[in-house]
């Protein structure tokens, strides 16, 4: 039963994150290098405010039943 | 008397939590930060945590860098009603400690990085120690990274009642992900990370607790940044959806604005909605009612059906030379009866918690 | 055999052109898209105007690390060599004029800065990063074209100047 969960799952995720991934695609344009100003401030960026994220996150780990998920960064100004 | 605090055990560092981006930051920061929480139930004595932690990144020799951190946790209070009535140490205090760190070390190509950790976690009663593995690789035009991660964690348990056995576990984590600039003013990323662990996931101090010996967690994070041109604003936005072993779902979703206004101030407000299922051995109150001997058992309710809620405050404040400092508060409550997607669990109480943060920044 | 690898030759090229060559890139050998920008006083500068110097076109904003970093080497060629026929001129391609003057605040340039906050300049050059740095020499055309800010690429880059202006 576990098993068949984590199954459905998982196709439910990959084809949502196909979805996400095509429709952000198709209607907008991404950035030029030098279109990038926004993308660079800290407050886009994922792990911002890194250390009080960490703080919040081990709160919900030891408070509720399961935690992690937090994932990577990546973006910002693509400088080089 | 370690599970309240550091229960989950999700290190700092287990998995690639805080990378940077394509390229070698330019400046290197430092973070002395301090953390005051309380948490309290109706009836029951307040449980406090304090935790002075630090954190630095320094780029070194163009091509890498460095980041590491050390936090140390002083607990002390009683245990929320559900866990002191089953262990026996009903009005006893628990003062407890512990201290962690972790260190990654990035190194940076021209279309990808990777980096290397390590993590270590210490309690009077319980060992944790991990390393993690990540790649990222980005398209030509720096819109698309994707995210690869490894991490394996050992963690020995050694309960401080002599009567009782020691327990070892052993996970693994996997994680996938993307980030796409979907424009100059949008971005988008997708992590999906699965968790799999093998070994004593029971609570040493409460009789009866039998939890299985494996649990396999799925977790599918997306978040969503916006950035408002003409308000010098930013909204951030994020869901996670997890599947776990153990039973039952839970959803969460956060949202944030960061404003920023003149003389160097950002203020940011933030909310978040959480709601889980029951695990399929979580048994309802009184105690021990469903227990069967050699089946799984827990009257533990963070694996009950609850919903909960979290509000938050941030104020930023920079000053002149790279410093700058930062207050939040934030106010976090559960209630069974704001559960979703279900009926909450009978017969427990509202559990409440604030932590207060501060810190000063420093990039050099 | 040989059949199969000029098909798979053609092949090659017909994917390279389609997803992986430039439309009208700006590469060394191709001469140099023109513009005509201000400067910080207001005054147009002009590329064609500059026929018969060795330039520096250099691509640069307030929010891109690497280029903060390009600036005091940038000050460096301009104190060496703008006696002997070198101009440089940094295009600042901020959305806001604001961001820009408050890095030039903070990292004074000593050579020519000229804005164009509507990308016309970084998008007829084809930037493929920021910053990206493009030697023109007298005849307007360029003869190297490099991508970021790195030891090597000033070095290069450095040589290069030095061979064109014949010190």
């Amino acid at each position: 039963m576990t098993v068949r969960r984590h199954a459905g799952g998982v196709r439910a995720l990959a084809a949502a994150l196909a979805a996400t991934l095509v429709a952000g695609c198709a209607t907008l344009a991404p950035p030029k290098p030098w279109e990038k100003g926004e993308l660079a401030k800290p407050s886009m960026q994922f792990d911002y405010n890194a250390n009080s994220q960490r703080y919040t996150e081990h709160v919900y780990d030891s408070k509720e039943k399961a935690g992690g998920g937090v994932g990577v960064g990546g973006g910002g100004c693509g400088c080089n | 008397m370690r599970p309240l605090w550091a229960a989950a055990l999700a290190l700092p560092g287990i998995l690639p939590a805080a990378a940077v981006a394509q390229s070698v930051p330019d400046q290197g920061i430092f973070t002395l930060s301090y953390l005051d929480y309380r948490d309290w139930q109706p009836g029951a004595d307040r449980m406090t945590v304090r935790s002075p932690s630090f954190y630095v990144l320094a780029p070194f020799a163009e091509k890498w860098t460095v980041q590491g951190s050390v936090v140390y946790d002083q607990m002390s209070g009683a245990s929320p009603l559900w866990f002191n009535t089953l262990s026996g140490a009903s009005g006893e205090g628990v003062h407890d400690y512990r201290t962690a760190g972790d260190v990654k070390v990035t190194r940076y190509y021209d279309r990808y990085a990777i980096g290397i950790g390590g993590a270590y976690s210490h309690e009077r009663d319980y060992i944790s120690r991990a390393a993690s593995l990540d790649v990222r690789w980005w398209t030509a035009d720096r819109n698309t990274t994707l995210a690869f991660g490894f991490g394996g964690s050992a963690d020995y348990i050694h309960p401080t009642d002599r009567n009782l056995n020691d327990g070892n576990r052993e996970t693994y984590d996997y994680l996938i992900g993307i980030t796409q600039n979907l424009s100059p003013v949008d971005i988008v990323q997708s992590n999906v990370t699965y968790n799999d662990g093998r070994g004593y996931y029971s609570d040493p101090y409460k009789p009866l607790d039998t939890r299985p010996e494996r649990r396999r967690i799925l977790a599918w994070l997306t978040r969503y940044n916006h950035a408002f041109v003409e308000q010098n604003a930013t909204l951030r936005l994020g869901y996670r959806f997890l599947n776990d072993s153990f039973g039952g779902t839970s959803n969460a979703f956060d949202i944030a604005w960061v404003q920023t206004l003149p003389q160097g101030w950002t203020l940011t407000p933030s909310y978040r909605y959480y709601t889980q299922g029951a695990a399929d051995f979580y048994m309802n109150p009184p105690y021990p009612s469903g227990y069967v001997r050699g089946g799984y058992y827990s009257a533990d309710t963070r694996l009950a059906a609850f919903g909960a809620m979290t509000f938050g405050l941030r104020a930023d404040y920079d000053l002149t030379q790279g410093w700058s400092l930062y207050l939040s508060a934030d106010y976090y409550r559960q209630d069974p009866s704001w559960r979703a997607f279900g009926e909450g669990s009978p017969g427990i109480l509202t559990f409440s918690a604030r932590w207060f943060a501060a810190g000063v920044n420093k990039t050099f | 055999m040989n059949m199969s690898r000029t098909l798979v030759f053609v092949v090659i090229a017909a994917v390279w052109l389609a997803f992986g060559a430039p439309a009208v890139a700006a590469t060394a050998g191709a001469a140099a898209p023109a513009f005509t920008l201000d400067d910080a006083a207001g005054k147009p500068v002009s590329l064609a105007a500059l026929r018969g110097k060795v330039v520096v076109v250099d691509f640069w904003a307030s929010w891109c690390g690497p280029c903060r970093q390009a600036f005091p080497w940038m000050n460096a060629l301009q104190q060496k060599y703008a006696g002997k026929g070198l101009v440089i001129v940094a295009v600042n391609v901020d959305k806001k004029r604001s961001d820009a003057d408050r890095f030039l605040a903070q990292v004074p340039a000593q050579f020519t800065t000229v804005f164009d906050p509507d990308g016309k300049t970084p998008a007829a050059f084809d930037v493929r990063g920021m910053p990206t740095t493009y030697l023109v020499d007298g005849s307007g055309k360029i003869v190297l074209v490099e991508e970021g800010f790195r030891e090597e690429t000033r070095d290069a880059m450095e040589a290069r100047i030095r061979a064109l202006l014949g010190t």
